[in-house]
């Protein structure tokens, strides 16, 4: 048996992927001998074991993710930035003013203020809190410019490509420069006709199925 | 969607585009400012337990409307008129931001903003609703249900109840030895005026027609105003904590009309396609 | 499929199931939905979540809290029902909620709440089960972590004849009504009631026949999947 051939199909929540002793990895369970699916989507088997890749589902945070999102509210400490997934990500006002933050001499509203948009680092996120985020670092912060579109997380891969090649073919294409969060939110900057182009592009990535001819089906469309 | 606070909240972006759009006379969606969404109309979408029906989209704003016509005892202070009553109902299904349980100040508005457009144009005589006079009169109900909330839910249920109370129905009723029979036959209900409801949103000094979600969560002022199909205004609310001009007002009652005219249009198309 | 010596009132054969048709992903606001037209029933499901809970104090650490909502439009029955929610609707909610919850793997969702919403448009019996099945496939369509979909599907005693999915006609005559719900790749029933009159035969007879109701209705819920998320190809495929 080659190590590196993949069987792939697709499944929904209940299927038995396969039967035998393999490896669960995600979006599958193991009940008796029987990897079992609990998402629709593409199953992939290789010798690493079973999982998953889901065609849905809320985005859920990992560590170092990049993610978009914009300030829903905020009390004496914190901003809560709904960053499209379970719960909002939380922005400590000492994470923004540092360790001498207090909240009755530092202004929460001169940083960022209700609906602000802006980008992000998922800083931790565990079972037992709401995800922790950081502006702090190259890239990241408040979006004064540009435009926000979303597709569903689980999607995000494709827009990315191998090693960033679907992203590169969608902005050299269309001259627009995207910044993607792994939530699903992609920044788009440019002309409105740059931005328009690759907005169309993500939406077509994202209503297929299934990603054989993605690349020629996105050419074709920002060729227009 | 996850996480969720009691109201829409637009983020600055948007909010950004849609006003810098405005400010060259185009919306998000490539609207004009007196444009409205793709307007959907199915009729007998519940024929089987309903006496009328019909489903509106209205941009991605949907909702189904349904007429039950019974019978009752009539209220005492009018004992030869029918009784008609409106009832919008914002279900949870609709949106992220509505809870399930009594009814919130906005759709309680809703409500009664579409029974008044329709109560108030006469749209149905209720005095040809009279079965017995003191004793037995038709109950028209017409209740909408909103399954997916865009902005502008207000024209939207005005177009799905008119149109359903158009494709309408209801048993016959005859009087033997003073006793009321209700027979097989069937017959349209009274209908006199077909009112079309448009409503406009201020964003700055702009108005707008037809606000989508984001768009309604940004204005300043709402205005519903419902004329008939002999130019006179029936119903109108103002809502949202801001003001129109005089001048505003004014002009937004000329474009009213000519929309509502338009709109007239492809509802008694639709009625015409149903029957 | 053998044609009986009582004619059922509907016309159909003892084993014959109503007209039915599920599509996923109906409403755009929702993160999961589906419409199911059983018979005449028409019904709309909607999933919300996992989201936070509200109120915070009924939020459980370790797993997801799922709320279930069925309710009628007052234009859904023969006579106009008043909007106020009932009684019979709140314990419809409950069995409802769980029938669907032991499907749903809660664990991977703690300190969230999964809402699911259910509006019956137009009611002719039978709606509980159309409403199950219709929920479960919202719920696969919000990407839900599922153990397996949820099949519901009634069966009862007409004429004194076991049927199938028994409609609003029937069961006003009808001697009993039995519905059920499972989880379709492991058998295991979680939803059973019964309202009538069965023999041990009867009660047998009426278990096969809601089983066989659910197959069919599981293949259903297939397709309308299918249809959204594969281009309607339901096999194997390589790429």
């Amino acid at each position: 048996m080659k190590t590196n051939s993949v069987e792939r199909k697709y499944v929904m929540p209940g299927d038995v992927v396969i039967e035998g002793d393999h490896n669960p990895l995600a979006n599958v369970i193991k009940s008796g001998n029987k990897i079992i699916s609990t998402k629709i989507g593409m199953a992939e088997i290789s010798y690493n074991g079973v999982r998953v890749i889901p065609l849905n589902g809320t985005y859920i945070p990992r560590i170092d993710d990049v993610v978009i999102g914009k300030v829903a509210d905020m009390n004496g400490f914190a901003w809560e930035i709904d960053i499209n997934s379970w719960f909002f990500g939380i922005l400590t006002g000492s994470a923004v003013f540092g360790r001498q933050f207090s909240s009755s001499r530092d202004s929460m509203k001169s940083q960022f203020n209700k609906g602000e948009c802006l980008i992000a680092k998922i800083l931790s996120f565990d079972r037992t809190r709401d995800p922790l985020i950081s502006v702090s670092g190259p890239g990241l912060g408040k979006i004064n410019e540009g435009e926000i579109t979303y597709i569903t997380s689980s999607k995000i891969p494709r827009v990315i490509g191998k090693k960033g090649a679907m992203i590169k073919l969608i902005e050299e294409n269309t001259g627009c420069r995207m910044t993607i969060g792994q939530n699903g939110a992609i920044l788009l900057k440019g002309t409105d006709e740059a931005r328009t182009k690759a907005r169309n592009a993500v939406k077509l990535i994202g209503n297929q199925a299934h990603i054989s001819d993605l690349n020629d089906k996105v050419i074709s469309l920002i060729s227009k | 969607m996850p996480a969720v606070k009691k109201h829409r909240i637009v983020d600055s972006i948007t909010r950004e585009s849609i006003i810098s759009n405005l400010a060259n006379s185009t919306r998000l969606d490539e609207r004009g400012l007196l444009d409205y969404r793709n307007l959907e109309i199915e009729t007998n979408i519940l024929k089987d337990k309903t006496n009328g029906s019909a489903k509106v989209r209205l941009g991605e704003s949907e909702v189904w409307a349904g007429i039950k016509v019974e019978t009752a005892t009539p209220f005492p202070d009018t004992p030869a008129e029918g009784v008609m009553t409106c009832n919008a109902e914002m279900l949870p299904i609709s949106s992220q931001y509505i809870e399930p349980g009594p009814p919130n100040e906005d759709t309680i508005e809703l409500s009664r903003v579409s029974d008044r457009g329709i109560r108030e144009s006469g749209m149905i005589d209720v005095k040809e609703l009279c079965i017995k006079e003191g004793k037995q009169v038709y109950s028209v109900y017409i209740d909408v249900a909103i399954i997916n909330e865009d902005g502008n839910l207000f024209d939207a249920v005005s177009y799905a109840a008119t149109t359903a109370l158009l494709m309408a129905d209801m048993n016959k009723f005859t009087i033997e030895d003073d006793e009321v029979k209700m027979l097989d036959e069937k017959q349209p209900l009274p209908i006199k005026s077909v009112p079309v409801s448009t409503t406009f949103a201020k964003i700055g000094d702009k108005i707008i027609i037809d606000p989508n979600a984001d768009e309604q969560e940004i204005a300043t002022a709402r205005l519903t105003l419902v004329t008939d199909e002999n130019g006179k205004y029936v119903s109108a609310q103002k809502g949202k904590p801001g003001g129109f001009t005089f001048d505003e007002l004014k002009e937004i009652s000329v474009i009213s009309k000519e929309k509502g005219d338009e709109i007239r249009v492809k509802i008694r198309e639709a009625v015409k396609n149903g029957s | 499929m053998s044609k009986n010596k009582i004619e059922r009132i509907s016309g159909r054969a003892p084993d014959e199931l109503r007209n039915v048709s599920i599509k996923a992903g109906v409403i755009k606001n929702a993160d999961g939905s589906a419409l199911i037209e059983f018979g005449k029933n028409k019904i709309m499901a909607a999933v919300f979540g996992p989201k936070e809970v509200h109120p915070k104090h009924m939020m459980v650490s370790d797993r997801a809290i799922i709320k279930c909502r069925y309710h009628m439009m007052p234009f859904s029955t023969d006579t106009r029902k008043r909007p106020n929610i009932s009684r019979r609707e709140i314990e419809i909610s409950k069995v409802i909620r769980e029938a669907v919850q032991p499907a749903i793997i809660m664990e991977d969702y703690p300190r969230t709440a999964i809402e699911i919403y259910i509006e019956i448009l137009q009611s002719d019996g039978g709606s509980r089960c159309a409403a199950i099945n219709a929920a479960s496939t919202a719920l696969a369509d919000a990407g839900i972590n599922m153990r397996d979909l949820v099949t519901a599907c009634a069966a009862g005693k007409v004429d004194g004849q076991v049927v199938l999915d028994v409609d609003d006609t029937e069961d006003k005559t009808g001697e009993a009504d039995m519905p059920i719900a499972l989880l379709p790749n492991t058998g295991l029933i979680t939803l059973f009631q019964l309202d009538g009159n069965l023999s041990k035969e009867e009660f047998d007879k009426a278990l096969e026949l809601a089983k066989i109701g659910c197959d069919k209705l599981y293949k259903l819920q297939r397709d309308a999947l299918s249809e959204k998320y594969f281009d309607g190809k339901n096999g194997n495929k390589e790429e």
